[in-house]
């Protein structure tokens, strides 16, 4: 986020503090679409995403006084929305098995031939159903990958923001993305292979 | 050709950063030699473009605007009354 931008938020931030209900509501329409494909991705839950959304602006309003600007407003209101759909993750019964996860073979990498991905169709993932098939290899990521993946690459935040909040190291956030983003994409091969996305 | 411990280690460090940064010299270097790798961060790259588009395809409840400002008791405030 621009500088610029920062301040305007802060701004709304300062006005909601002191009780500006139109403030707050510009808050809650700045971010409900994000919280909300946050949610989704974390739990694979329509009904999930939405009460995650709905939860995280509950704590909003009620600990927005407690927002001291040490850090960016997003940065403060995604951790609250990953911590309560961290929570409800952990409440549910988990649907898939979890499988270890491992970065690149690199021997592999400089031995064997590799052969390139054909060009994608990418007008597929309008089709629900296809959606559903990616929801559920994200679903096969254990949280701590998953929530990295979310974070950096889908909500295109930085490796600073989120180790903060995940609450992790900037090391450890690279290492859990590099194996999330092999995970994916060996599990993507095999739709490719299957035929399913080409 | 093996992998050495710094490059692996400068490898891992690129695979978890941004990918559309030029990668740092040593890797830019063993590109050159390695099409594997290419061919390894394309496909990355492309797994991580198909999740994007497939977030940005999945489209909002059409109420849950109104249903948060409903909870939050801003209901006067909500899009949908103005």
């Amino acid at each position: 986020m621009e500088e610029n931008q920062q301040l305007e938020e802060l701004e709304i931030v300062r006005r909601a503090q002191k009780g500006d209900r139109q403030a707050l509501s510009q808050l809650v329409t700045r971010y409900s679409s994000r919280i909300y494909h946050l949610g989704l991705r974390l739990t694979g839950s329509r009904q999930d995403a939405e009460d995650i959304v709905q939860d995280t602006f509950l704590i909003m309003v009620k600990k927005i006084g407690q927002f001291q600007g040490k850090s960016s407003f997003y940065t403060w209101l995604y951790r609250i929305a990953m911590n309560v759909g961290l929570r409800r993750l952990k409440a549910k019964p988990q649907q898939y098995e979890h499988i270890s996860i491992d970065g690149p073979n690199f021997d592999k990498l400089s031995t064997e031939a590799m052969r390139e991905w054909p060009k994608f169709d990418y007008s597929i993932v309008n089709d629900r159903n296809f959606r559903q098939k990616l929801d559920q290899l994200i679903a096969e990521l254990p949280p701590i990958y998953r929530t990295v993946f979310i974070l950096r690459d889908l909500h295109e935040l930085s490796t600073e923001d989120t180790s903060k909040i995940l609450q992790i190291s900037p090391s450890n956030t690279k290492i859990r993305l590099m194996r999330a983003r092999n995970f994916l994409k060996e599990r993507l091969e095999q739709l490719i292979e299957a035929g399913i996305l080409v | 050709m093996k992998f050495s411990e710094e490059l692996l280690k400068e490898i891992c460090e690129y695979l978890g950063s941004n990918l559309q940064e030029p990668p740092c010299q040593i890797i830019r270097e063993y590109m050159r030699v390695c099409p594997n790798c290419e061919i390894y961060i394309d496909k990355i790259k492309r797994t991580i473009e198909i999740y994007h588009v497939a977030d940005q395809c999945e489209p909002l409840p059409e109420d849950l605007n109104k249903k948060i400002f409903a909870c939050l008791k801003l209901d006067d405030l909500s899009p949908d009354c103005q």
